[in-house]
């Protein structure tokens, strides 16, 4: 039996680094799933496709590049660039369809150019497309320093259509669990790619090259074609990732994406894809973006862990994963060279020692970022979280006292509680200045100036108030997240919005709103 | 067509990694002597020097910082991407150790007084810099083992701590932009000593390196396993070891060049310190004429130009009028011809063009 698995996984192997990450990815959302209910819900997961199509689809392009034996670090700049490019065309009366046309040609164009200069001028691909990183980002503020905001229709529609998941929602009431259209392109794309990668001599033709250039060269094949066709491709990639950004946020501007080709990078070391070149898989890369985006998620459901955490784990994972490589890979090596000088069995055992030494130190990492996870909620919630952590849910809205707020004049009431401290905070802003806060135990006063006052009401304007439905995003709330109820008098006349942060649907001015009234609340000192 | 060996000495000069960079620097200074006449002025005050040609130096002395950690790691054959996260890691540390004040839970009553005067420091200066040295050499330790023991690609092994750097700079603040007031750290970014201070680092820097790759056998062991690094193993050399030295040296470059830059804008900004400046080292290191993945031969002094052609161009841009931002387009398209100008392929292209128009 022993046998006949081991037979199994060492004719298998090639599969070993995109099984681990499937497992992985399955079970770090199982892992959350188990500790905050809330993740149960599948519009969560969903909500992680949604979020991340851009990175979805400009990491397949660089799973091209990668596999060919190069690298991408143009993919941010291009981003950015396509943002801000397709923004002032809009702003410029363009027709939104022939914009997200030219958008892909600019970045195909882009990415042939990177392509020639690598394959034909033997420029490294590392300075090559980090010039042309500097070059689109560099542009992309020669055409406006600002955000440009769009207005389009045809963008707002590729936006904000719901596909509804059959099984999961009422197709009559048009309401249940969705994805975005462009969850649906980006896995078109994950689709075709598959079939290019695998099925098409194109396919063969960029493995043999990323495998081992000099000897594809021997054997005939088109190299610097094939090279140059990838980096169009991961250039075309890059552009509908921009589109799919720019549609995204609904806006254009230069800083978007800094930084994102990490990101891209680390989502395809962790899909299994050597960065030595010539190894890999384009549906791995799915599950790379997926464990990206399940441990953005876990964080934020986790409410105490901050935003950097994300990094630190992302470094590790990465880190774990090229390990894993480097002995698949020194493996492979040995396994050659015992067979050359006859296998001596203390080497083997020797080699597998180091494999296993690594796995275990692999479960080890995890297990103690598994009980950091778990630990930091209640040692950094304060004192109502830490016996019952799960029952500190949302407690209902206030509502007597919102009204009696906006009866005395108020113009924005705002309601704060859950997270990880259990809070239960209201705030009343008048538009003479004055500012009340009352967290059940105690009041809190602050005085701003009236201008303060209309500026904020002209900033909840400008995101253009949301619409007259009541946003009721409830899912299951996890036990860290923050309920927000929102009632604002303005223009005669008066509107309540509640939500949950942490994956829910509320659309993105809403949040942006809240930041508004987040930033002028005074603060409640945490009594320990 | 030019007569090979016509004149020895002269071919000697353009054979010089130094030729080029320094050519570029003239060029680049020239153009700025006709498009603005009083570029050249240096006043002096106080028996301090200021000047456009000055500020060029001192604004180029993190990056010179960086270069020349950055040329020993790129002869080895590597190249290291996590300078910029060590410049991050390096400021943290730096600033939570000379005002720890904003981790506490519980706050002194005179809390801002005691933090706004120059004066107060929680850890004597040397040793904030002695810990944060220290901490700056273990990351870059962590990169030589990966490289030369773990045998991860360099671009792969250094791309770890690119990731996850910031990450930790942050969570060494608690997420906080430690404000510095101490005014002896001020001094290293800011202070004046006839030439602004941080160049007297870089020199210092500077010859350490120096003595170190040309007075004893470093350098040449560095080259050979640039070159080779099975043979210079054979050979006798331990090329781990070299590996291992090349990222600790770079790793506290990095973390001087953190110093500097945290004590210029006087907060440790975890999200902003050093941020592409590994791009910017890496294109001074190519600059000075060290090939980028193949290693060997190589010139600190070189790569030292080729920082001050980097900020030459940026100053000159400004000076120009170009928006910060959009000055990175200009970048990468100097990047582009720079390297071309080294490529043995465009050579041969322009050659071969010209080969055929004469016939």
């Amino acid at each position: 039996m022993m046998q006949r698995v081991g037979a199994f996984v060492s004719r298998n192997q090639k599969f070993i680094p995109l099984t681990a990450t499937a497992v992985l990815a399955l079970a770090a959302y199982g892992f959350g799933a188990v500790l905050y209910p809330g993740m149960r819900d599948p519009q969560v997961f969903l909500n992680i496709l949604r979020n991340n199509t851009f990175l979805l689809i400009s990491a397949v392009g660089m799973t091209f590049v990668i596999i060919s034996g190069g690298i991408d670090l143009s993919v941010s700049g291009v981003v950015a660039l396509t943002t801000v490019a397709s923004a002032a065309l809009l702003r410029a009366g363009w027709n939104s369809w022939l914009v997200i046309l030219v958008m892909l040609v600019m970045g195909m164009a882009l990415g042939a150019v990177m392509g020639g200069f690598i394959a034909y001028l033997k420029v490294q691909p590392f300075i090559a497309t980090l010039a042309g990183m500097w070059f689109a980002r560099g542009m992309s503020f020669f055409i406006s320093d600002d955000a440009i905001a769009i207005h389009d229709r045809t963008f707002h529609i590729l936006g904000q259509t719901r596909i509804l998941i059959p099984g999961l929602s009422d197709p009559v009431a048009q309401q249940g669990d969705f994805v975005s259209i462009f969850v649906i392109v980006s896995f078109i794309i994950l689709a075709a790619a598959m079939y290019t990668a695998h099925l098409t001599r194109f396919g063969r033709a960029m493995y043999a090259v990323g495998g081992n250039e000099q000897s594809a060269r021997l054997m005939g094949l088109p190299v610097d074609t094939t090279k140059v066709l990838v980096y169009t491709i991961s250039g075309f990639c890059s552009g509908l990732a921009g589109v799919s950004w720019a549609i995204f946020v609904a806006s254009g501007h230069g800083l978007y994406a800094t930084g994102f080709e990490l990101n891209v990078i680390a989502s395809v070391v962790m899909g299994g894809t050597m960065l030595t070149g010539g190894v890999g898989y384009v549906f791995g890369t799915l599950f790379g973006v997926l464990i990206l985006g399940i441990t953005q998620t876990l964080i934020q459901f986790n409410g105490a862990l901050s935003s950097w955490w994300t990094r630190i784990v992302i470094g590790l994972l990465t880190f774990m994963f090229i390990g894993v490589q480097s002995i698949l890979a020194a493996r492979k090596v040995g396994r050659r060279r015992a067979l050359e000088a006859g296998a001596s069995r203390w080497a083997a055992a020797r080699r597998r020692r180091r494999a296993l030494t690594f796995g275990a130190g692999a479960v080890v990492v995890i297990a103690v970022m598994a009980a950091v996870v778990i630990n930091s909620a209640p040692a950094a919630g304060g004192p109502a979280a830490t016996a019952d952590a799960e029952q500190c849910q949302l407690k209902p809205f206030r509502q007597e006292q919102a009204v009696s707020f906006m009866e005395q004049g108020a113009v924005i009431t705002y309601e704060r509680n859950g997270g990880p401290s259990c809070i239960d905070e209201v705030y009343a802003i008048f538009p003479d200045g004055r500012i009340v806060g009352d967290d059940g135990v105690s009041q809190i006063e602050k005085q701003a100036t009236p201008a303060e006052v209309g500026e904020l009401l002209t900033g909840i304007r400008d995101y253009g108030w949301f619409t007259d439905e009541m946003y009721n995003t409830w899912h299951t709330p996890c036990g860290q997240c923050y309920g927000y109820y929102l009632t604002v008098a303005d223009d005669g006349q008066e509107k309540t919005v509640k939500g949950v942060d942490g994956g829910t649907d509320a659309p993105a001015d809403y949040w942006q709103v809240v930041s508004l009234v987040k930033g002028i609340v005074p603060k409640f000192v945490v009594t320990p | 067509m030019k007569q090979p060996g016509s004149s020895l000495s002269w071919r000697k000069v353009t054979e010089s990694k130094l030729f080029f960079p320094i050519v570029a620097l003239a060029l680049i200074l020239l153009f700025d002597l006709i498009s603005n006449p009083g570029f050249f002025a240096i006043q002096s005050r106080e028996g301090n020097l200021y000047g456009s040609l000055i500020d060029i130096f001192r604004n180029a002395s993190t990056v010179m910082l960086l270069a020349i950690g950055m040329t020993l790691v790129i002869a080895t054959g590597g190249v290291d991407l996590s300078v910029g996260a060590i410049m991050a890691i390096a400021a943290s540390v730096a600033a939570l150790m000379m005002n720890p004040y904003v981790m506490a839970k519980e706050l002194p009553p005179n809390l801002m007084k005691l933090i706004n005067d120059p004066q107060f420091t929680f850890q004597p200066l040397w040793v904030v810099l002695a810990v944060t040295l220290v901490v700056a050499t273990i990351c870059g330790l962590w990169n030589g083992l990966l490289v030369a023991y773990v045998k991860i690609q360099p671009m792969v092994a250094t791309l770890i701590l690119m990731i996850a750097g910031r990450g930790i700079a942050q969570l060494i603040t608690n997420g906080v932009r430690i404000q510095i007031f101490y005014g002896p750290y001020a001094f290293i970014g800011q202070g004046w000593l006839v030439l602004p201070f941080s160049l007297y680092l870089v020199a210092v820097v500077y010859l350490v390196a120096w003595i170190l790759t040309r007075k004893t056998a470093i350098g040449m062991f560095i080259e050979s396993v640039g070159i080779n690094s099975r043979s210079s193993f054979f050979s006798g050399i331990d090329e781990k070891k070299i590996k291992l030295l090349a990222y600790a040296f770079c790793g506290i470059c990095a973390g001087i060049a953190g110093l500097v830059a945290s004590s210029n804008i006087k907060t440790s900004d975890a999200n902003n310190i050093g941020l592409t400046l590994e791009l910017d080292a890496i294109l001074a290191v190519v600059i000075g004429g060290t090939l980028l993945g193949a290693g060997g031969r190589f010139s600190l002094l070189a790569s030292l130009v080729g920082a001050v052609v980097i900020q030459a161009v940026t100053t000159s841009m400004y000076a120009l009028g170009v928006p910060a931002f959009a000055l990175q387009a200009i970048k990468g398209v100097v990047v582009i011809l720079v390297i071309l100008l080294y490529s043995e392929q465009a050579r041969s292209l322009i050659r071969g063009i010209a080969a055929q128009r004469e016939t």
